[in-house]
């Protein structure tokens, strides 16, 4: 008996083994799989960027080429029309890198921003707009709120960077964030308000003409999180959290931002400290603040770039440095110099064998060191974490088999109207 | 041909008209993409429709101003509505709203990505430009930081409704959850996306991404602003 079934389980083995090809490990249902759709409108095959034979493909669309387009009806001076069919491919409206903040309320509250190490003064006055480059946090002051004498709220405002879902909306339309007398009313007795603005998905849409939704933390019930629920219901675009906190107090160790003292009890510059107003018709952008993340190697739970230093780029939460490229765009050295593809990689190993640049030019320089001796030495030693070695990434995208999929009529070689 | 075509803002009947479009089906476009992403897919598909000039004709619910901006944000064309310009398959294009008798000093930057084009008898291509009407509706909810979202179609002969056109495109109202896009294909031939919202340019960065730097064509048809 035992050798009977230990044959039939070789026999079972033997025939799973012969029927695995090596497709069972991505494809169940004999289904082929690319990335989504967004991502394959790129110019190249699955690549990103401009590839071999393509020619002056801008972002927005200003690819015009003088010469080689045919004769108009342009009044002089106005450029050339394009020429249908000349090979090179459609240009894709660059998305909107800044989100247009409309502050509506309450009418005559003044709307300043940190600098630095100081404040710009009433920069804007509700209702008014401005324009945040998207991906950072600012902070904003609040200042001569109506009804509210005395009050100065410092809230953060933290705009997100712009997605395929948002960026129609973010292109057309502003991003309205009222403060309410229940908000400040909660602020003032000592609670937090976060007020996250977001994009519903479609099945979420309730009113007959799209628009953003907002949820508040203090109209939510205890213990849920508004960043998770909106985030659930569609698509972020920006998160404000309010609480007390005074951030221009003279006196505050290790914190006041135009404080005359330091941190170590030493006198501060006076012309250290920013002092812009836009009631004397001073304007300043806002600058994002600090690292959010602390300045640790620990990055944070948002795998996204994050604000960093003024005027610096970026913090990059996988590199974990500022100015490296942002995650999911990797930069892949191709044969002519271009970045890779901006999805995740096929998973496959490239085609090119051998990629060969000679270089016969004459030259007469001096013979090249070969060996440079530089002796460097730290004291104290550096001792530090171990850096992250592993991260794991799953984009998961809906499949369709045949018979699942409907395709535009134009596309699917039906003759034009 | 103007007859024969027509809006769709939303509602969704359910017939089977469409022959490559089925209801139910995942239909792989959408009017929420990113602009630009259907009039590529279409150039990429047809290569020989991109850079198709396009007539364009732009009806507004008052007198009024449109301008168009040509190649840079600086290259300003202000025309007087309704007002017709010669576009290009495959582009998408910012446009200002302005001088609004009813709405005095407001300003509106809605966008028209287009799709495809029109194959009118040769020659005849100014008679039948695209039309785009913009209501006082559509104004009125862009002021209030709507996002208004219009997919214009050449309806197909043999689903075309059997009624005389009154000289107003006819226009249906779909819901949000609607995707307009396979609305649109699914009752003819998409050929523009109109979009209005309420955003305007930064004033202190007068050269940014806003704008588009996508080439007009402008003719005899083109009526300068007074």
């Amino acid at each position: 008996m035992r050798i009977y079934f230990l044959a039939l389980g070789t026999l079972l083995i033997v025939c799973v083994g012969c029927a695995h090809d090596g497709q069972q490990l991505v494809n169940h249902h004999g289904e082929y799989h690319a990335p989504p759709a967004e991502m394959l409108a790129h110019p190249g095959p699955m690549v990103g960027g401009p590839g071999p034979g393509v020619m002056l493909a801008s972002a927005n669309g200003g690819m015009v080429q003088p010469g080689m387009m045919p004769p108009g009806m342009m009044p002089p001076g106005m450029g050339c029309p394009p020429g249908p069919g000349m090979g090179m491919m459609p240009p894709m409206q660059a998305p909107a890198q800044s989100t247009q903040v409309r502050f509506l309320g309450p009418e005559g509250m003044q709307i300043g921003w940190q600098i630095g190490e100081g404040f710009a003064d009433a920069q804007i006055t509700a209702p008014g707009r401005y324009n945040f480059h998207q991906g950072a946090t600012y902070r904003l002051k609040l200042a001569r709120v109506p009804g509210r004498e005395g009050l100065t709220l410092y809230p953060s405002l933290h705009i997100y960077p712009v997605q395929a879902q948002t960026a129609a909306y973010l292109e057309h339309n502003t991003l309205p964030i009222r403060i309410t007398d229940e908000d400040l009313d909660q602020v003032e007795t000592n609670n937090f308000v976060t007020k996250v603005i977001y994009l519903p998905d479609a099945k979420y849409q309730e009113l007959a003409i799209a628009g953003v939704e907002e949820l508040v933390s203090t109209r939510l019930g205890p213990g849920l999180d508004p960043v998770a629920e909106a985030d659930r219901r569609g698509t972020i675009m920006a998160v404000v959290r309010i609480g007390n906190l005074d951030y221009e107090m003279p006196t505050q160790l290790g914190g006041g931002l135009s404080q005359q003292v330091g941190p170590d009890g030493e006198l501060m510059q006076a012309s250290h400290v920013v002092q812009v107003s836009g009631e004397q018709g001073q304007y300043v952008p806002p600058m994002p603040i600090g690292m959010s993340h602390g300045g640790s190697n620990i990055p944070g739970d948002m795998m996204m770039s994050g604000p960093s230093y003024p005027g610096q780029p970026p913090y990059n939460p996988v590199m974990n440095v500022a100015g490296g490229p942002t995650y999911g765009y990797p930069i892949t050295g191709t044969p002519i110099g271009l970045p890779g593809p901006p999805h995740l990689p096929l998973g496959r190993p490239a085609g090119l064998k051998k990629h060969t640049v000679r270089n016969t030019t004459d030259y007469n320089v001096g013979k090249p060191v070969d060996q440079v001796l530089i002796d460097v030495r730290h004291e104290p030693g550096i001792s530090m974490p171990e850096p992250v070695k592993y991260i794991q990434y799953t984009e998961s995208h809906p499949s369709y088999g045949q018979g699942e999929v409907s395709m535009p009529a134009w596309a699917a070689g039906q003759p034009a109207q | 041909m103007n007859k024969a075509i027509a809006l769709a803002l939303f509602v969704l009947c359910g017939e089977a008209i469409g022959q490559a479009q089925v209801p139910g089906r995942y239909f792989p476009l959408d009017h929420r993409q990113v602009p630009g992403v259907a009039s590529r897919w279409n150039a990429l598909t047809r290569p020989g429709a991109f850079g198709q000039p396009q007539p364009v004709q732009i009806h507004l619910p008052e007198k009024g101003t449109v301008s168009f901006y040509h190649g840079s944000p600086q290259r300003v064309v202000e025309t007087q509505a309704p007002s017709q310009v010669g576009l290009f398959v495959g582009y998408t294009y910012r446009i200002k709203l302005s001088g609004l008798e009813s709405h005095p000093g407001v300003e509106l930057y809605p966008t028209l990505e287009v799709i495809d084009r029109l194959h009118p008898p040769e020659g005849l291509a100014e008679r039948f430009p695209i039309p785009v009407e913009i209501t006082a509706e559509e104004l009125e909810a862009a002021l209030q930081d709507r996002m208004i979202t219009k997919v214009i179609y050449l309806e197909q002969p043999d689903v075309a409704r059997p009624v005389e056109s009154t000289g107003f495109l006819p226009v249906e109202e779909l819901s949000p959850r609607e995707n307009l896009m396979a609305a649109a294909d699914h009752r003819g031939r998409p050929v523009a996306i109109f979009r209005l919202g309420g955003r305007i340019p930064d004033p202190q960065a007068p050269a940014d991404e806003f704008y588009s730097q996508s080439p007009i064509q402008f003719s005899t048809a083109t009526v300068p602003a007074e």
